[in-house]
């Protein structure tokens, strides 16, 4: 943690009159971020320590428990579909979470371009994050359908024969991720704020230069978009570790097949709520902490190689 | 927009004072128990939409009526996972509802639990007891000899056939399979494949409610030792009945069954309505989807085949109403709780839907049930009928059951190996009870 | 080749990928308004048909009837824009307090605020009851607006991005003036970071307006549901009503599209600064 807090303050501008960090400067800090730490204190504080306190009992929502000690994460190493539901999750995150920076990037410079009728494009991209959940995963079941779904029936157009999808343990996580690209409309937005940060002036000089469009995406609009690249990458992550609801509703709960869909938190949920074993399930949540932790701190510590922030 | 807010402070104050306004906006309303003088007001949490609701709404009315100091606020609360999370953080803040309907199934977790208000003593003040109901319905609202709610639904599960496909496949559609063996060799003339796609599929195991928990009763096993206290889903009938359902799924190859599983839903979706599948095992409320979504569809209901082709067996689930832990009124809840699962509620309830079988065999004589001819064999089935185990852990061994026999056929391990695993887990997760 | 001949073939070129890229995403769209008017049977129909015959209009009637529509609409509207107002509000004065300001305990409190995210929210989900029953919340709608008027790490973060993206000359320039820190952050850098604050607002206008689970824990009476629980009303014993049940998702979704369709404007208009360089 120590080493993480300091990759952020490297990448803080750097104030000009740095011994003017005085108590007038802490007191509009705090100031500022009051509500917020109310909110914290408030909202987060118990919560979180309750948590902490339950993964060490048989705490079962509806009875206290007793003090276990650490025999819950004892448990949770020998429970075989922990360890299946940590390799679905890594799988997908891994997968998901570059495969969705690169898409939302692309489409966030496609959705930017000067053009007529950019607004309806633009409002169709974020579409599929406007469809309910229920909706979704029946209509994926549908078009993924492998006897008249619509994606093998373009496959069978251009002479390749579609896999079962949903119905096959290979491919049931890489529809999952196809199902999950689509919804990254939410991303693309913040993207697009992130392209119209970048002054225009940025482009002229390099303009001026001669720089082509290829040199012109290298070298001003990627740079200055990593502030909001390395946001969707911590928050994609953190959010793919996450992923529960449309395996959940499409799956009903069971994961299939054979459990290639069950993922860490659907197996968290399943041992709060239908198990009665809170205790165990909180002690899963701070083994995901840990793990989503000592990601998103590789990240920070990689960040000032990387992340351009124009502010400085 | 141009506010002159020259002082944090000033903004600081300007956040609660909207705050407070919320505060004040949205407060809630005094608590509702009380009502009208004389009158007491129980809090009815529910999952019925559409007919269901119109059903129940009679029913109440009913009981008000029948009590008129005593008023029912009527709560939708969603039908599955959400209820439950629902009733529990109610029940986990002290706050729960009066009366809930209930799977019965989870009553044994959550009596364990203490989150079921005990009616023993009450039920047997006032008379009530296990003779006017299906054996196996009120031992599913026991849990270690006390009484914890009312049963009120049932069903039962039987095989299914399409007659047309029958004829079409040279099969006698008034003689459909009743060993397994028939059944195997009936599936494989109706199963219709291209490539790896099925044009018609003539039976998957588990499809519907093709349960291992059916299977292995069907085959004579048994899923608990009431005397041990543990369960035996190793028995060497279940593991019998999971390998034979794992050899068919080899012979049709279980990935393009798979496939063609994981688009078919339920309603008009169903594939059986939609004639790609020939046999599936259902409930009796899919002859009022039948009837509803493709009412000229000819087809017809078997018992469940067995390896003999005697002794048929289904195995039933059903609701129960019951007083959450907490419960304000529980004197008032108890006089609904009585009313619904006793002959008077139910009739009123159940004559609002045809398709659906009340727990008190006198109810659906009294209703005519047996008239319809299709749901007369769900009815005629009803006293062979098992129930679940009321366990602890009755929903981890149902997702232990559900896992085995997903990597069984899919060949992740034998029969055995699978049930041994299952059975274990169970049995494992169950001591912390003893 | 001309400039000008390269620049239109450019243009369509970028129409034709776009519009190939827009049917993808499309689909689950045109799915959700065709079913939303197609008769029960034929829903499912086989092999699938994306044209309803015939329209089935009354289906939105219906669906209208079937939930008291108005009062769940009037109930969503509520909940979501206090919270959309207080998200607003809150988030970009404290990221801008964490990305702009210096001050003590500022990066340990970053990083709580990242790391709160972590956690799902399925174990900290009972807790949270708990202290709202305490205050007597539960069976009203403030755990669901009340919370958002204290910020939320995830458009905290996200602020914070853009406004450390935000030059300091600026900021500087005002001090100079003797402009006071409030002042700074109110005129010059919110106005600044407008496109990304409009982004949250829209954000959180979505999550509070689909929302399902908040709504379904905390609302004990029918009177005060929302929508969203409204939808979960058309799954019935026999199935799901799709015909009934789309025709309120088109319904909800709609005031969200016109919503982006005129906060997107101003992605386009963007901030573009001067005397950076």
């Amino acid at each position: 943690m120590a080493e993480v807090t300091k990759g952020t303050r490297v990448q803080q501008p750097v104030i000009v009159k740095r011994k003017m960090l005085s108590t007038k400067s802490n007191l509009h800090g705090w100031l500022f971020a009051s509500p917020w730490i109310i909110g914290l204190l408030v909202f987060f504080a118990f919560p979180l320590i309750a948590s902490i306190y339950f993964s060490f009992t048989s705490y079962s929502i509806l009875q206290p428990g007793e003090f276990v000690g650490s025999k819950n994460y004892q448990d949770l190493f020998k429970d075989d579909l922990f360890w299946t539901s940590i390799y679905n999750t890594i799988y997908f995150t891994i997968i998901f979470v570059p495969l969705g920076i690169i898409f939302g990037v692309s489409l966030a410079m496609l959705l930017n371009m000067k053009i007529k009728g950019m607004g309806i494009y633009r409002t169709i991209f974020f579409l599929p994050t406007l469809v309910p959940h229920v909706a979704l995963a029946v209509l994926w079941m549908w078009l993924l359908n492998p006897g008249f779904g619509l994606v093998n029936g373009l496959l069978d157009v251009v002479g390749l024969q579609g896999p079962n999808w949903l119905g096959s343990e290979a491919w049931s996580k890489p529809s999952l991720i196809l199902m999950s690209l689509w919804g990254i409309g939410q991303s693309v937005i913040i993207y697009l704020a992130g392209l119209n940060d970048i002054p225009e002036e940025f482009y002229e000089a390099a303009e001026v230069d001669g720089a082509n469009w290829w040199q012109k995406t290298r070298h001003v609009t990627l740079p200055l978009l990593t502030p909001v690249i390395f946001f969707n990458l911590v928050m994609g992550a953190i959010g793919a570790f996450q992923q529960f609801t449309l395996p959940y509703t499409m799956t009903q709960g069971q994961g299939t097949p054979a459990n290639s869909l069950t993922f860490y938190v659907m197996h968290l949920y399943d041992n709060a709520f239908k198990f009665f074993r809170m205790g165990y399930a909180s002690a899963m949540a701070w083994i995901l902490f840990i793990i989503i932790m000592s990601l998103t701190a590789l990240i920070f510590m990689t960040s000032n190689r990387w992340v351009h922030y124009q502010g400085k | 927009m141009k506010i002159r807010g020259k002082k944090v402070g000033i903004f600081i104050l300007a956040l609660f004072l909207i705050f407070s306004l919320v505060l004040t906006a949205c407060s809630p309303e005094e608590s509702s128990s009380g009502g009208k003088e004389g009158t007491t007001e129980i809090t009815f949490w529910h999952d019925a939409t559409d007919i269901g609701l119109q059903a129940l709404k009679k029913m109440v009315e009913a009981f008000e009526e029948k009590n008129p100091d005593i008023k029912v606020k009527m709560v939708y609360t969603e039908a599955s996972e959400g209820a439950d999370q629902k009733l529990l953080t109610a029940v986990a803040g002290g706050n729960p509802p009066d009366v809930a309907l209930f799977d019965r199934f989870k009553v044994g977790s959550w009596a364990a639990q203490d989150a079921l208000t005990d009616l023993t003593d009450m039920a047997a003040e006032d008379g009530i007891t296990e003779d006017i109901y299906y054996p196996y319905a009120w031992e599913e609202a026991n849990y270690k000899g006390k009484l914890y709610g009312l049963p009120y639904t049932t069903d039962s599960r039987m095989l299914y056939y399409n007659k047309d496909h029958f004829k079409a496949a040279g099969l006698d559609p008034e003689n459909p399979p009743k060993t397994t063996q028939e059944l195997e060799a009936a599936a494989e003339k109706l199963t219709k494949k291209n490539g790896n796609r099925f044009k018609q599929i003539g039976f998957i195991p588990w499809y519907g409610q093709g349960w291992l928990y059916g299977w292995g009763w069907s085959f004579g096993g048994e899923f608990y030792n009431k005397e041990t206290g543990e369960v035996t889903a190793n028995d060497p009938k279940i593991v019998e009945a999971l390998t034979w359902m794992a050899d068919v799924a080899q012979k049709f190859d279980v990935e393009d069954i798979a496939g063609f599983e994981s688009s078919a839903g339920s309603g008009a979706m169903d594939p059986f309505i939609s004639g790609q599948i020939s046999m599936k095992v259902d409930g009796n409320w899919a002859i009022s989807a039948i009837e509803k979504y493709k009412p000229d569809l000819n087809y017809g209901v078997t018992p469940i085949p067995t390896p003999t082709g005697t002794d048929f067996t289904t195995w039933s689930g059903g609701h129960a109403v019951i007083i959450p832990k907490g419960a304000k009124n529980v004197e008032a809840a108890w006089e609904f709780v009585k009313f619904f699962g006793t002959e008077e509620g139910q009739e009123v309830y159940f004559a609002e839907l045809p398709g659906d079988l009340s727990v008190i065999p006198t109810v659906n004589e009294k209703l005519g049930r047996s008239d319809n001819p299709m749901l007369k064999k769900f009815i005629d089935i009803l006293p062979n009928s098992h129930s679940r185990p009321v366990i602890t852990e009755g929903q981890l061994m149902w997702n232990e059951l559900v896992d085995a026999r997903e990597n069984t056929v899919r060949g992740k391990g034998t029969a055995q190996e699978n049930l041994d695993k299952a059975t274990k887990a169970v049995n494992k997760a169950l001591e912390k009870y003893k | 080749m001309e400039p000008k001949v390269k620049i239109k073939l450019q243009k369509g070129f970028s129409h034709v990928g776009l519009i190939i890229a827009s049917a993808f995403f499309i689909v689950p769209f045109i799915w959700m308004v065709s079913t939303s008017l197609k008769p029960l049977t034929q829903v499912f129909s086989f092999p699938p048909e994306w044209i309803p015959k015939p329209f089935q209009w009354s289906n939105y009637l219906d669906a209208m009837e079937y939930i008291p529509f108005f009062t769940y609409l009037d109930n969503t509207m509520v909940i979501t824009l206090l919270s959309t107002f207080g998200v607003v509000l809150s988030c970009p004065l404290v990221a801008y307090s964490f990305a702009k300001l210096e001050w003590k305990g500022r990066n340990v409190l970053f990083f709580i605020t990242i790391a709160v995210m972590m956690i799902p929210g399925q174990v900290t989900m009972i807790p949270l009851f708990l202290i709202f029953n305490k205050i007597g919340w539960v069976g009203t709608n403030l755990p669901l607006i009340v919370p958002s008027f204290f910020g939320v790490p995830f458009y905290i973060f996200l602020l914070r991005q853009f406004f450390l993206g935000l030059p300091d000359t600026l900021r500087d320039a005002a001090k100079i003036d003797g402009a006071s820190e409030f002042r700074i952050y109110w005129q010059i850098m919110l106005p600044l970071a407008k496109p990304a604050v409009l982004a949250v607002g829209l954000f959180q206008f979505m999550a509070s307006w689909t929302d399902f689970i908040g709504p379904l824990l905390y609302l004990t009476d029918e009177t005060q549901y929302t929508l969203s629980l409204g939808l979960q009303q058309f799954q019935t014993q026999m199935g799901t009503e799709w015909g009934l049940m789309m025709a309120v998702s088109t319904m909800m979704t709609v005031p969200i599209i016109i919503l982006f369709f005129f906060l997107q404007k101003t992605f386009i208009k963007g901030i573009k600064f001067s005397g950076i360089k």
